[in-house]
């Protein structure tokens, strides 16, 4: 591959979520047999939305919360292109909250994979839409009053393509998950548990590792109802797997424009 | 020979349609038109009124007052009554008026089939009191029509015969130029923007509505399929910013159409294109703030947030057209400019450009797409940020031979994000090279008729109404000019030469003197006087006459 090689030196905290995640996502590029050159990386800010730096791809690292419009954007111009958002819970569920509930509804086809560490990780440890109630932080002193955001209910309440959920925890599932968001037709969410070992001391990857249960064998994704049940289970026990497949056809299959060649005035 | 004629009542009565009918009716004759709109922010009710001026020559600017008033409502007579000019006439539906023509409109157009033809009676009326023959006027309603079905046009035409009958016995009590040969073809400001940007090659159009930037967003869904354009709406103007950039990333030429409220929401996003170096275009509609303001109304006050939107420092290509032709050529060439400095234009427009309708040599409609500077062949060395002499770096899309990278972080060429401050001076100089490649290539202003002891200084809309005071002030003898600014910034580093030892009047619609006070910046002018309007209402030639000081 020719001139700009992946950053080799990450920006991570040793011990870090991320570094699993990122290793899960190399992998299931190639499982998924995609072809580098047409992959296009997008993030927003945080210490996850660095991750497309890491990887051997085209990079789009935009602004904080606005991803997911750019990759909409990407995904437009040329549809031939595979376009995946590595971002953090506090981009993608907080500043670019709309953004998300939008996709979904517009089920463009990217796929968005959501390092979730319950935590603003890069500002240093204030409260992001998933933290529990009763997180403390030096901005949520009491602790968090919040319900916390439910994407994947989201997911089920919009009838997204695919709405998922793994762990950095668990890196041969999470692989999986992604190979098979990135297989799915329009928009995918990924849920993606992932400790911070730097400000998030109740999330720990003991804790995720202990609470972590796969779905059933037999548990059906499109069955809408159960799917709602799967993502309102949070506590002792935190399922994790594919938990809805809607059956919606993507934006670009609904835009008449979008058929036949890629938008994009040079194609090659 | 001019005469205009304003039809006014409230919204939902179709005061827009008649004014439609009537601009389409008299181009059609061959009479030079210009319309304007003014209405409030309301679905039913209040008053909004539609002028049609029209002459055997050329018009820029509509009027103040109007020649022939059709009043459909009590309040309209009410509001309008006083600004008829002498000689003038005044329709009004219905109960008598001390000064007005009493003339049974609604009644007449329950008789042709129903109350809502009120307004075709009312165009019915104009034509007779004009003294022109109705049949273009019954064309115009065919032609309009067509699409509600037959019935429709031949009651709509029955109400407008019966409007004529109505006005038995006043028929051309009103002086009008007489018809010649059609002349070009009639285009509101909207439509002119939105032809510029599909002829252009625009490819994505996302938006969020925002009057008076509705239009051109309307214009553009309406002939996506014939340029291919995905028209999008986007859920607000934050996603409208980014979604533009991801696709101008990818390469599609992308805009997105907005007014000052939504130009905020932007700014991050525009800042971003800045800093990853795209070729975005923001059409913004300009209407009066501070807020919400007049939502509805005409205003120049965004100039200075515009120059000056988005954080940190990059390159910014702004135009403001002055006519409905420009609107057209100035959209075209912010989507070059963009391309070939690879950073945000924005063309500048305001609810009296993009409501105002007017004919005009026909505008080519074939698509001819502005040169997108694409790096085909990127080699094997390739980085989007390579620092050239120029500071613009060859552009690659993604999905070709090499990785394109890019990040709203500071960063090295090849895209990767650094905080290596000696990379950080290299790239921010890199960038600044492309703004003043950009100021090298400013468009002077136009001057009208020539540069003379006194300048009305404007830009944008301003144009059209500056020119017909300048006309009317060198009647009387004064030596005054216009010098128009279509493109204000970077400002075009000749203006001071051109300005000095001349009297500077600037002329804007704003209640700062922004451009004026953007030249002083420049070193462009030292003083100069001010004509201001901040009411929401455009200029007119005349007001502007009455309003200078020798
Ligand atoms: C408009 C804007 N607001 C605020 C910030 C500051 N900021 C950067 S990242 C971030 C939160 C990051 O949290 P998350 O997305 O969860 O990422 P993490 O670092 O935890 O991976 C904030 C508040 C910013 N860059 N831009
Ligand atoms: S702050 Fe937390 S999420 Fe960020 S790199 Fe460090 S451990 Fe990981
Ligand atoms: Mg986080």
């Amino acid at each position: 591959m020719s001139g700009t090689a992946k950053l080799k030196e990450t920006a991570w905290c040793p011990g870090c979520g991320n570094f699993n995640i990122l290793k899960s996502l190399d992998a299931a590029i190639d499982t998924a047999g995609l072809d580098r050159k047409r992959l296009v990386m997008v993030s927003g800010i945080g210490q996850a939305a660095k991750c497309p730096h890491y990887t051997d791809a085209n990079v789009f690292n935009g602004l904080h919360g606005r991803a997911l419009p750019a990759a909409t954007g990407i995904k437009i111009a040329n549809r031939s292109l595979t376009v995946i958002v590595a971002s953090g819970d506090g981009d993608m569920y907080g500043e670019g909250g709309n953004h998300l509930l939008n996709a979904m509804r517009r089920n463009i086809g990217v796929k968005a994979f959501v390092h979730n560490n319950q935590v603003y990780g890069l500002t240093k440890g204030q409260a992001s839409p998933t933290s529990e109630p009763g997180f403390v932080t030096k901005i949520q002193t009491k602790g968090v009053v919040l319900e916390p955001l439910n994407p994947l209910a989201l997911g089920v309440a919009e009838n997204c393509s695919f709405v998922a959920r793994s762990s950095s925890v668990m890196p041969e599932h999470l692989t999986a998950m992604m190979a098979e968001a990135i297989k799915a037709d329009g928009f995918a969410l990924l849920d993606i548990l992932q400790p911070c070992v730097s400000f998030n001391k109740i999330n720990t990857a003991k804790w995720y590792k202990e609470r972590c249960k796969e779905l059933p064998a037999d548990y059906d994704p499109s069955d809408r109802e159960a799917a709602f049940a799967a993502a309102l289970k949070w506590g002792d026990e935190i399922p994790v797997g594919i938990i809805y497949r809607g059956t919606r056809r993507s934006f670009e299959d609904m835009t008449t424009a979008l058929a036949g060649e890629p938008l994009r005035a040079f194609s090659g | 020979m001019d005469a205009n004629i304003r039809i006014a009542g409230e919204a939902g009565q179709g005061v827009q349609s008649a004014g439609e009918l009537l601009t389409s009716a008299f181009h059609d004759m061959g009479l030079h038109v210009f319309s304007t709109q003014s209405y409030m922010s309301r679905i039913r009710g209040g008053v909004n009124s539609y002028d049609i001026r029209i002459s055997d020559e050329e018009l820029h600017s509509g009027r103040e007052d109007c020649d022939v008033l059709a009043a459909l409502t009590a309040e309209s007579f009410a509001t309008e009554k006083k600004n008829v000019a002498r000689g003038g006439l005044v329709a009004l539906d219905g109960a008598a008026g001390p000064d007005a023509l009493s003339l049974d409109m609604t009644a007449a157009a329950k008789e042709a089939g129903g109350a809502r033809m009120v307004n075709s009676v009312a165009a019915g009326i104009v034509f007779a009191l004009l003294g022109y023959d109705i049949e273009p006027l019954a064309k115009a309603i065919g032609k309009a029509m067509s699409k509600k079905g037959e019935e429709t046009v031949g009651a709509n035409i029955e109400a407008a015969r019966r409007g004529v009958a109505l006005a038995a016995g006043h028929e051309g009590l009103v002086k009008a130029p007489v018809p010649g040969e059609r002349r070009g073809e009639l285009y509101s400001g909207s439509e002119a923007v939105g032809l510029g940007a599909a002829t252009a090659g625009v490819k994505v159009v996302c938006s969020y509505p925002m009057t008076p930037s509705t239009g051109a967003l309307t214009y553009l869904a309406s002939v996506a399929d014939r340029y291919r354009i995905v028209v999008e709406q986007a859920e607000d103007e934050i996603c409208a910013a980014n979604l533009i950039c991801g696709a101008a990333y990818a390469g599609a030429t992308a805009m997105t159409t907005t007014s000052g409220g939504g130009f905020a929401l932007m700014a991050e996003g525009l800042s971003l294109a800045g800093m990853l170096e795209l070729p975005i275009v923001i059409m913004l509609s300009q209407r009066p703030g501070p807020a919400t303001g007049l939502p509805t109304r005409t205003g120049q006050e965004d100039l200075l947030f515009a120059v000056h939107a988005g954080h940190g420092e990059f390159p910014k290509i702004i135009y403001a057209p002055g006519t409905i032709g420009q609107a057209y050529e100035m959209t075209r060439r912010a989507f070059e400019s963009a391309h070939k400095f690879q950073t945000p234009a924005i063309v500048m427009t305001d609810q009296f450009l993009t409501d105002a309708k007017k004919n005009i040599p026909e505008l080519p409609g074939a698509l001819d797409p502005v040169d997108a500077h694409i790096e085909t062949a990127p080699g094997a060395d390739y980085v989007r940020y390579a620092v050239t002499e120029s500071g613009v770096s060859p552009r690659a899309l993604p999905g070709g031979e090499a990785f394109v990278v890019c990040a709203s972080d500071e960063h090295t060429p090849d895209g990767h994000l650094t905080e290596d401050l000696t990379a950080r001076k290299a790239m921010q100089e890199k960038r600044m090279r492309k703004a003043a490649l950009a100021a090298a290539e400013a468009m002077p202003p136009e001057f009208y008729p020539e540069p003379d002891e006194t300048v009305l200084l404007c830009w944008g809309s301003t144009y059209g109404p500056c020119r017909e005071a300048v006309d009317i002030l060198r009647a009387k003898g004064r030596k005054v000019c216009m010098a128009h600014f279509a493109q204000v910034w970077p400002v075009w580093a000749g203006a001071g030469g051109a300005l000095e030892g001349r009297r500077v009047v600037s002329v804007e619609g704003n209640s700062t003197a922004q451009f004026a006070l953007l030249l002083r910046q420049c070193g462009a002018v030292s003083r100069f006087d001010s004509i201001l309007r901040y009411d929401g209402l455009p200029f007119t030639g005349a007001e502007i006459a009455r309003r200078f000081k020798s």
